[in-house]
């Protein structure tokens, strides 16, 4: 098949399945930043140095896996250098494999008091984004993060359609909203950010309101690009295992709520990739758009509760967990997808890793994925 | 005051804590007095955040607190006082940097008297190993946030074999993605998947020993 007639297929496969409409199979979605380059025999000290380097390599993994199933989209698609992205979104320091690392280890956020306290005075009175720009050379050179974003401005759409010349969907293609407590959670460090929402939580929520205005606002600017337009809407230290309700409720859910509705008008698909154990709050998952939004856990949130209380409201990509893909065997790998898919019955299911497939996955359990999440997924 | 400050612990009040350890001492208690009714909040702590009522950042401001409480009494009141459990050593393993929750099962095993020796991040196995020797203690914690951290434990764990420490030694891991299927992997004795879990652990083996 024509690979633009493939990827009209698997795009419209995956719209139905957002949709919770019935579909001839469940979709499989990639999702192995750190993989793709062991897979493929590239060091990471080249995937992090190379931003073409790393594109290419992910379409090869992906090629290399669909040899095994089908595979239908990838779900964050990687456009250009990994690592400055990283400290973007955890204003934090990333230690670089070839530079502070060695060449073959993983990257690793640092993690560090970057933003002192007093600092929210200086958000407040100057703006979120222009404290940003102030702060960011302490946890990335400026030159390079410039030479990164230039990179992205003039290759992001090329690269893109990369994927699509390839036949793969690009899920979490548009713009990522991230809640301010996990911009804060990074810069601030975690233990001194909770600490600050215990002792000055009106500080924290006047900083939070200031940094949110100016996020939705920049939503509101952007422009949606015809496929899925997922906003990629990350969520790690606000889940609810680590949070306390009363701190979640103030601090975490009405920005989850209201970025998630501004992202819906504006005709983006959050898509809430939500890292550890969110099973307390679910049932707030009834309070967004019916039939627009995805979850996207990482094998820590129970699945069957989800079901239960929003599974005739939202649809699922995940959710095998990056322990089972390093330390299990294609068996475990193969057990749980079935399991995944019985309790899916047949849509609302987008099959993929959890979070992301890490970088000493098995070879043969990611392909041992691809070829599970193809037989079990089509048999419904 | 004893039952007023581990409540206020307990509760989370910050301000009351400090406020009743300081005037505690002004009062002419005794250390070891203090530092009791402390432990004593942070095991009620440890019971809300098992029930449910507690999470993570509820832990982990209590052991702030607690540690502000520790330093009030003077840096090493805990030792000074007596009366400290056994030791127990805990890091995290080579290959990876991550130490929220290590030094969050660090302080809640020190808030529950235990001795914890901390080797820290990216820690080598020969540094476990080197450090049970030295040390004599008898149980090590092994953290680590990233699934590369499982062959390093791994491989601390053929070191201990490989050293003859392994019958005397009960291995306990920990972090982000840790799952009873990778405590299998690793050959580890248990896996606790939060800092309070390590504390049950750890009193369960020093009842047994």
């Amino acid at each position: 098949m024509e690979k633009e007639t493939l990827y009209t297929e698997r795009l419209n496969r995956i719209q139905k399945t957002i949709s919770l409409s019935t579909v001839d199979r469940l979709p499989v979605a990639y999702a192995g930043t750190a993989f793709s380059p062991r897979y493929m025999g590239m060091s990471m000290a080249e995937f992090c140095e190379d931003g073409e380097g790393a594109v290419n390599v992910t379409l090869a993994a992906m090629d290399r896996l669909s040899g095994f199933g089908e595979l239908d989209a990838i779900n964050q698609p990687v456009v250009g250098r990994m690592t400055p992205r990283l400290s973007f979104a955890w204003l934090s320091r990333v230690s670089v494999p070839g530079k502070e690392l060695p060449p073959d280890n993983l990257w690793q956020v640092v993690e560090a008091e970057m933003m002192k306290k007093d600092e929210y005075d200086t958000i407040l009175k100057k703006g979120w984004n222009t404290y940003l720009m102030e702060f960011l050379p302490r946890v990335i050179d400026q030159d390079e993060f410039n030479t990164f974003l230039e990179w992205v401005m003039l290759n992001q759409e090329r690269t893109l359609g990369r994927y699509k010349d390839h036949g793969y969907v690009a899920i979490s293609d548009a713009l990522p909203a991230i809640i301010p407590f996990e911009y804060l959670s990074g810069g601030r460090s975690m233990s001194k950010f909770f600490f600050d929402l215990y002792r000055m939580p009106d500080k924290v929520e006047a900083v939070m309101k200031q940094m949110f205005s100016e996020t939705l606002d920049q939503i509101r600017a952007a422009v949606p690009r015809p496929g899925i337009n997922g906003a990629w809407v990350g969520g790690w230290r606000s889940a609810s295992a680590m949070v306390a309700p009363k701190l979640w409720d103030r601090f975490v859910w009405p920005y989850m709520l209201e970025v998630v509705e501004v992202l819906v008008e504006k005709g983006f698909t959050p898509v809430l990739h939500w890292d550890q154990d969110w099973t307390r709050d679910l049932i707030r998952l009834q309070e967004l758009p019916a039939k627009k939004c995805i979850l996207n856990p990482d094998g820590m949130t129970d699945l069957t509760a989800f079901k239960k209380l929003v599974g005739d409201r939202m649809a699922v990509m995940g959710d095998v967990p990056s322990a089972l893909l390093s330390a299990g065997t294609p068996e475990d790998v193969d057990i749980y997808v079935k399991e995944r898919v019985d309790l899916f019955q047949g849509t609302g299911l987008i099959l993929c890793p959890g979070c992301d497939a890490p970088i000493n996955a098995k070879p043969e359990n990611m392909e041992a994925f691809i070829k599970a999440a193809s037989v079990h997924g089509s048999s419904k | 005051m004893n039952e007023e400050l581990s409540k206020s612990l307990s509760d989370l009040n910050e301000d009351q804590v400090l406020n009743l350890v300081k005037k505690a001492l002004d009062d002419g208690a005794g250390t070891m007095d203090i530092l009791s009714a402390c432990r004593a909040g942070m095991t009620q702590i440890g019971k809300r955040y098992e029930s449910g009522e507690y999470y993570v950042s509820d832990l982990i401001m209590a052991g702030e607190i607690f540690k502000q409480a520790v330093q009030l009494l003077g840096g090493d009141a805990q030792k000074n006082a007596g009366g400290l459990r056994d030791k127990v050593v805990v890091g995290t393993v080579k290959g990876d940097v991550h130490d929220i929750g290590k030094d969050l099962v660090v302080g809640m095993l020190r808030a529950n008297g235990y001795d914890v020796i901390d080797l820290g991040v990216d820690v080598p196995a020969d540094v476990f190993i080197d450090t049970l020797e030295q040390s004599g203690a008898r149980i090590l914690g092994l953290s680590g946030l990233l699934t590369v951290a499982y062959d390093s434990m791994k491989d601390t764990m053929n070191r201990l074999t490989t050293k003859g420490l392994r019958t005397s030694i009960k291995v306990m891991v920990g972090g982000g993605a840790m799952t009873d299927k990778v405590r299998e992997y690793i050959g580890a004795d248990a896996m606790g998947a939060d800092a309070q879990a390590a504390v049950s652990i750890c009193d369960r083996w020093t009842t047994e020993v």
